[in-house]
């Protein structure tokens, strides 16, 4: 016996359809946590290696939030995950559009139906639109315990930030393809982001390699930079991307806490009550050049199961069942990181670097001279498709009196002008 | 083996490859004292064969080799223009052959001028600071070191002379008809619906036939092109008059009086309905539509306008001229192209 009702506004439902656009690139499914002041949204990608969580404070994000789990006292917590795919066409994009144009709503309600007296158990959400029409969503969950990933900010002595409209522009310079990113604190008052790809190839095969960029950035252009110089830390850059591309959408800085090659890294955002917080693997030198690695490691192992002790134990035994996934050990992450067979992209969506930009891009103007694509669906010519002899992508009302017209002299009137009579007769 | 170079007019460089790109995957680039060679010879469909001068995309060039200050590469022409495309707000672009973990590879080097903490400062207009209007105070007052530095690098594989030595331009007989072409994107744009429309109806795996996707181009000396395209069902053509048939040079070309050009130049009439006169060759729509994405680097400018001269040897073969204008106008930079015809 749950309740959770909690209501957004356009601009807040068209955040959560920002955000789990994000979460979507690291995991198929989502997990979310209610509790009494906040609720949040978890992914954790299929490899372990990089953890997102999104918190959405109780009184700043919504309009109204209601949750009272059904045990648990005060820190009680309602959880469940739903797929990735099912919210997405729930919370579409453009729900917020203040010309109140198609798809734009005026306000969304969520309640969470979990009774033992009723039939179902369902994840409700109605969508008031503009002209009194109102969608109510009806979304099936799995009860699952939510794992959250520890992060010891007081061992992560490097620490950086910088806008994320800045660091978008950089992250466009990466070449498409690649895996890894380096992030290294240069001497000179440079910082280097390196995008490049470890596949070792030969002979032919290397001019298939993928770009390597890299982007040498003043630290004076960073709002914060407090890196120990030389220190070389590697993630992978899909995420890296994911990460500033959802960022950017919050018009926000973007911070990263770290300490040392192996150990985890956090990359950190938010405003109005939505705190984003990713927490990434990462692996060692990539070079080896740099012995000055410094070695904090069993201080900072024990302050990070303090803390997870101190924020996550204080709820009830049966939700108290946390593995969180950066406690494994830090060599065994970074040898299966090495590993490019281990590491499978959690999405199969490919991104296309600029889909992201509103503004028609001197790329737009190029790209009538690209050679027209023949095979493009929506640009063949289609007048009378049931002359299509294998099942017509638009139905028309021939269809149904096709059966009754194959062999008839009528059926020959059918055919597109463009096909060859000499072509007909081998169909039939 | 040394080359350097800093590139400088970015733009053109980039559609260069973009086009080149769309008729194959890898270039054989030559880079001379003289001029810098891109060819693209791909297993089937149209050869590029474009010689351009240095000045018209580098300057301050060096270029040292054993083998009479000669380098060839081979260059994956997508990674070469994803490169390019990033430097097109550059300040500074440099392009040099260099080896990593013995694997050569060109590394272009960017500048990129960034407006000292736009972002930070305004965050909710920050997509509106790129025209700079504010960034002069801190450039001129200020650290000076404002620049980003991007360096892409590009996997090459360099090519021995014996290599290339038996890479040769084709050969061709004397054209019996040149012309030259009304505006590209018109050209495209129709052949590319031509192309549509024989494909139309066909199922997806039928359509790549090349038989279906013929197209006939024909000209006259008396400044006529004519795009067509038959089937059994339908038969279409667009006929462009008035265009220009340039003079030979008596200079370059010897026996005016006997060449091909002038003997065509007897029949047909300028209005194009005659039946003579008529060069005609047959391509394949699709790769011509592949041919024609060099009209990007016409641009939109009338000055920078290049000029595409066909010319047409009966039945035979087609070739494409476009040249490029250059700043000192002296050295001509031309692409040729040879486009792939088929017999009747």
């Amino acid at each position: 016996m749950v309740v959770l009702n909690f209501t957004l506004t356009p601009e807040a439902a068209a955040k959560v359809h920002d955000l789990l656009v994000c979460l979507g690139k690291f995991s198929d499914t989502v997990a979310i946590e209610a509790r009494r002041k906040s609720f949040t949204f978890t992914a954790l990608n299929s490899s372990k290696s990089a953890y997102a969580a999104v918190g959405l404070d109780a009184k700043q994000f919504f309009t109204s939030y209601e949750c009272i789990p059904s045990h648990g006292g005060p820190e009680g917590r309602f959880t469940c995950s739903m797929y990735m795919k099912a919210l997405l066409s729930v919370f579409k994009g453009r729900l917020y559009d203040p010309l109140g144009r198609d798809g734009a709503i005026d306000r969304c309600e969520v309640t969470v139906q979990d009774r033992a007296d009723q039939t179902e158990c369902r994840f409700i959400v109605r969508m008031v639109c503009n002209q009194g029409v109102i969608k109510t969503y009806k979304l099936t969950y799995e009860a699952v315990d939510v794992m959250h990933a520890l992060f010891d900010l007081n061992v992560a002595k490097n620490r950086w930030s910088m806008h994320a409209a800045a660091m978008k522009e950089y992250v466009e310079y990466f070449g498409t393809k690649t895996e890894m990113l380096d992030i290294f604190a240069g001497e000179e008052g440079r910082a280097v982001f390196k995008s490049y790809t470890e596949k070792i190839t030969n002979g032919h095969e290397i001019l298939k390699h993928p770009l390597v960029t890299a982007v040498a950035v003043n630290t004076s252009d960073f709002e914060d930079f407090n890196v120990q110089t030389g220190l070389h830390i590697i993630i992978s850059v899909k995420d890296f991307k994911a990460i500033v591309l959802h960022a950017d959408t919050l018009k926000t800085s973007l911070k990263a806490y770290y300490s040392r090659p192996t150990r985890p890294l956090q990359l950190s955002y938010g405003s109005d009550g939505l705190l984003c917080k990713f927490t990434l693997m990462t692996s060692g030198d990539y070079n080896a050049s740099t012995a000055s690695t410094p070695a904090p490691q069993v201080l900072s192992r024990q302050a990070s199961r303090a803390e997870s002790a101190s924020n996550e134990r204080p709820e009830n035994g049966n939700t108290g069942s946390e593995m969180p996934p950066p406690n494994e050990p830090a060599s065994r992450r970074s040898a299966r990181r090495r590993n490019p067979g281990s590491k499978k992209p959690s999405s199969p969506r490919r991104e296309r670097p600029d889909s992201e930009t509103l503004f028609v891009q001197q790329d737009d103007e190029d790209s009538r001279w690209e050679p027209l694509d023949y095979n493009n669906e929506e640009e063949t010519l289609g007048w009378d498709a049931s002359a299509e002899h294998d099942a017509a992508v638009f139905p028309t009302f021939r269809d149904t009196a096709r059966g009754s017209q194959i062999g008839t002299e009528d059926s020959v009137e059918a055919l597109a002008p463009t096909q060859r009579i000499s072509q007909i007769k081998g169909l039939w | 083996m040394r080359f350097k170079a800093s590139i400088h007019n970015i733009t053109t460089f980039t559609k260069l490859t973009a086009s080149l790109n769309s008729l194959g995957p890898l270039a054989w680039v030559k880079l001379s004292d003289e001029h810098v060679c891109f060819t693209i010879i791909p297993e089937q469909g149209t050869q590029v064969w474009a010689v351009l001068s240095i000045d018209s995309i580098f300057e301050t060039y060096t270029v040292q080799s054993a083998a009479g200050n000669v380098i060839n590469l081979e260059v994956p022409l997508t990674s070469l223009t994803r490169a390019l495309k990033s430097a097109l707000n550059a300040t500074s672009a440099q392009l040099r052959l260099t080896k990593k973990d013995s694997a050569p590879l060109l590394a272009l080097t960017i500048a990129v001028a960034n407006a000292p903490n736009a972002h930070a400062a305004f965050p909710a207009t920050a997509a509106n600071n790129d025209d700079g209007f504010d960034a002069p105070f801190d450039s001129a007052f200020g650290s000076g070191n404002r620049e980003t530095i991007v360096t892409q690098e590009i996997p090459v594989r360099v090519l021995a002379p014996d290599t290339v030595a038996g890479l040769h331009e084709p050969q061709c007989r004397e054209p019996d008809v040149h012309i030259i072409l009304p505006p590209l994107l018109q050209l495209k744009s129709i052949s590319d619906r031509f192309t549509k429309l024989a494909m139309a109806g066909v199922k997806s795996g039928a359509a790549t036939a090349p038989s279906r996707t013929r197209l006939e181009v024909a000209a006259n000396m008396h400044g006529c092109l004519r795009l067509s395209i038959k089937t059994d069902a339908m038969s279409i053509s667009s006929v462009w008059t008035d265009l220009n048939n340039p003079e030979l040079d008596p200079s370059q070309v010897t026996g005016i009086a006997e060449h091909p050009s002038t003997r065509m130049k007897q029949l047909g009439t300028a209005d194009g309905r005659s039946d003579e006169g008529w060069a005609s060759v047959r391509i394949d729509g699709r790769d011509w539509g592949k041919v024609m994405s060099v009209g990007r680097l016409g641009g939109r400018v009338i000055a920078c306008e290049c000029e595409c001269a066909l010319c047409f040897c009966h039945d035979h073969a087609l070739i494409l001229y476009v040249y490029l204008p250059s700043d000192n106008g002296e050295d001509e930079s031309v692409l040729t192209y040879y486009v792939s015809s088929y017999s009747a």
